[in-house]
């Protein structure tokens, strides 16, 4: 095992494993090995630590022993392979056996985080304590994923702990709050993004996605002003009229947004891209935004559809045919989508 | 004039596949330690070695018999007595550490096989060339319906039933947890002792029953309107409705659907507006994973990670959008995260990882890199191993 940095010799010594065949609480226990097979096919290279942890978790299995050594043995195998759900669900069988105090439980799963917490069976492990717990779990929950929230704000497993644990739980008081404060701290937290969504939609405290539509444009706005190339921002307003796509095309909040940011002439392809869906869904640009992205055509691009010389449903047509010249050139890294996009307009759109 | 390093640099940009297959052939004759963390995991790290040893087309480096009889080895078989409704799953175990023998009257009292573990037990089959019809699937797809979450009609029965008899202080938690339930009716377990349900496993499931032809192990209605409860406000999929879209959920979700027969073959040609899913609001979310590095990232801000440029690609590639991609800024970064010694990194100037390796290798596939096989991306083979030829 990789020795701990900064350690003199003697010290590592003192910490260095002593095997499970040298202490003489083990001593009644017969391992039992592992059986590979005749022809293994991509053998592993176990260390001799790894194979003698495995032998004795696998003595203790058969003979189903739930005991207090046999609970810390599994922690011992979990430190080889932090992922062995045979040995964590064996680990959940003690535990029920002996009537452990599940609290001292999710000190276990918390220590085992701060080495790795990527890890799916220790987030199912910690699912399964909670439940257990039932709602005395609850803040000591929201605690632990914020803790964990705070070395990484895009966790993944933590947040869908999270979500859970407000589902199963509650404690939806604060979570918009808890959203505007990562939100804060990195406006492109795109998990902290989904979480504000997840709240509004389910939130039993609040009225629902229709409710909260307005104050949360009002909040996305201002956010997507501040940094229009943030990509979050921008599908959150879109998602805030989620199922009503009439609702989206006329709310004249969204074209004004567009428009500021397309005058801005920085930082506009989402802008672009915006009004392109919006007229790809019935929207008939004004004036000013038809200007304002004439404005943004170079020299090069196809002059031949000047809109002023249409009307209607061909002028809507030429402004999203320019839209997507300009995204061309301006996200060219997408350039065959905006190629794409053109080709699938139609006039009616 | 082309100086030593710069010969280096245009060598390196190369993807250089005799390297790779050298690197997959060291890993099948032996895994390195540090390996060993992931031993619960073996038939998977088996799986990218084969697996990827066909995309390279250097399947001829594996003992196929030997291959069989290791993977057969693996299998959770019911004894003569079993009940395949008994709840227990009877598929592949994916690691010794998890198998033990069954006990002297035969019953396999210690049944550890996983969902995971079976898809790549039967990739690994389906890859070397074994007869599938062969194998018990019967037991298998039978027995898979165990996994899978039950009709919410259940739970709100026990709604009611809990409402009337549970003690008034657990009253409203129990009947939080029962409505937690419903979100989750269609999903999978991956193993019937229990364990985390989400979209991975909807995936395998599918997968096995594609690749052994039979779909009488799951309820593809249920599957589906899971994962349709999985498409997130912006288009792409999270793992569980409600979570955060992400790259390696939104394939779970898109090659689901499509091996389960609801997605039409190059569904973007097609000009109907109506669909199970919003296909372009999808299509937007997956081509901006595409970062200026040229790589993908698995969800908005996040930097570029090698193994998206399967998960998105092949998504891509299903959907029949896979010339929206700017494949040569892709391979540049691809090229950016290949290590001189073989294998692939997550990012640039890190050292490989088998999983990443893998990944790297089907994107390079999914590039149409000379040399290599196609792929067959709803299944994660080679085409070639997907028809059986």
């Amino acid at each position: 095992m990789a020795s701990r940095s900064g350690e003199s010799e003697a010290e590592e010594e003192q910490h260095r494993r002593v095997p499970l065949r040298e202490r003489p609480e083990w001593s009644d226990v017969t391992p039992l090995p592992q059986n590979d097979g005749p022809n293994p096919v991509v053998p592993i290279q176990y260390t001799e630590d790894f194979v003698e942890v495995m032998d004795y978790f696998r003595a203790v299995y058969v003979a189903d022993e739930r005991s207090p050594r046999a609970l810390a043995l599994t922690a011992e195998a979990l430190q080889f392979n932090s992922g062995n759900y045979t040995v964590w669900h064996f680990r959940r069988l003690i535990l029920e056996s002996l009537k452990i105090d599940l609290h001292s439980e999710l000190g276990f799963v918390e220590r085992m985080a701060a080495g790795n917490s990527k890890n799916y069976q220790m987030w199912h492990h910690r699912r399964w304590v909670a439940e257990k717990l039932g709602p005395e779990a609850r803040n000591i929950e929201l605690d632990f994923t914020k803790k964990i929230l705070s070395i990484d704000a895009k966790h993944y497993h933590a947040w869908s702990h999270r979500q859970w644990v407000l589902q199963a739980l509650g404690g939806w008081e604060n979570e918009l709050n808890y959203c505007t404060e990562l939100l804060e701290v990195d406006i492109f937290n795109n998990s902290a993004w989904n979480q504000r969504y997840f709240v509004i939609t389910r939130s039993p405290f609040l009225g629902g996605l229709k409710a909260m539509r307005e104050s949360e444009v009002l909040y996305t706005i201002e956010a997507i002003e501040g940094y229009p190339e943030n990509e979050s921002s921008w599908r959150y307003l879109r998602g805030l009229y989620k199922g009503e796509t009439a609702s989206w095309v006329n709310d004249p909040q969204v074209s004004s947004v567009c428009l500021k940011i397309l005058r801005t002439k920085t930082n506009y392809v989402f802008a672009l891209s915006t009004i392109l869906d919006l007229i790809c869904s019935g929207y008939q640009p004004m004036e000013d935004i038809r200007d304002a992205i004439v404005a943004l055509k170079t020299t090069d691009m196809d002059k031949q559809n000047n809109d002023d010389d249409e009307i209607g449903d061909q002028q809507n047509l030429n402004i999203a045919r320019s839209i997507c010249s300009i995204l061309e050139q301006v996200d060219p890294i997408r350039i065959n989508y905006w190629i794409w996009r053109k080709s699938r307009l139609l006039p009616s759109t | 004039m082309m100086n030593s390093t710069e010969e280096e640099c245009c060598g390196r940009e190369k993807m250089e596949k005799d390297v790779h297959v050298t690197f997959l052939e060291l890993m099948y004759y032996l895994l390195p330690s540090p390996y060993e963390s992931q031993e619960i995991n073996h038939l998977t790290l088996a799986y990218f070695v084969i697996s990827g040893l066909d995309i390279l087309n250097s399947l001829h480096s594996v003992a196929k018999d030997a291959v069989v009889s290791w993977v057969l080895s693996f299998q959770a078989q019911p004894g003569a007595n079993a009940d395949l409704n008994d709840g227990q799953f009877y598929g592949f175990h994916g690691s010794r550490t998890s198998q033990f023998p069954p006990d002297e009257n035969g019953v396999l009292i210690h049944n550890n096989s996983h969902l995971a573990s079976t898809y790549c037990a039967v990739a690994i089959l389906k890859i070397v060339g074994y007869e599938l019809s062969n194998l018990d699937s019967e037991s298998i797809v039978t027995s898979m319906r165990n996994l899978q979450q039950p009709d919410g009609s259940i739970w709100l029965v026990l709604q009611v039933y809990v409402k009337i008899y549970t003690p008034n202080d657990m009253l409203e938690w129990n009947y939080f947890l029962f409505l937690n339930f419903l979100i989750y009716v269609g999903s999978f377990i991956p193993i019937h002792t229990g364990g985390e349900t989400d979209l991975r496993f909807v995936y395998c499931a599918a997968a096995i029953c594609f690749m052994l032809d039979n779909w009488s192990g799951m309820d593809k209605e249920k599957a589906k309107d899971f994962i349709l409860r999985c498409q997130s406000y912006d288009g792409g999929f999270g793992l569980v409705p409600g979570a955060e879209s992400h790259g390696g959920a939104t394939y779970c979700a898109i090659a689901s659907l499509r091996l389960m027969g609801f997605i039409e073959d190059n569904i973007l040609s097609s000009r109907t507006a109506a669909s199970l899913i919003d296909v372009p609001l999808l299509l937007d979310w997956i081509l901006q994973r595409q970062g200026t590095d040229g790589g993908f990232q698995g969800r908005p801000n996040k930097s570029s990670d090698t193994c998206y440029a399967f998960w998105i690609g092949a998504v891509l590639r299903i959907l029949g959008g896979c010339n929206f991609v700017d494949n040569k800024a892709l391979r540049g970064f691809l090229i950016s995260c290949q290590y001189k010694y073989g294998g692939f990194s997550k990012s640039p100037g890190e050292f490989p990882d088998l999983y990443h390796s893998f990944y790297g290798f089907t994107a390079f596939s999914l590039l149409e890199e000379s040399g290599l096989r196609s792929l067959c991306s709803e299944l994660g083979i080679t085409e070639n191993a997907a028809t059986g030829l």
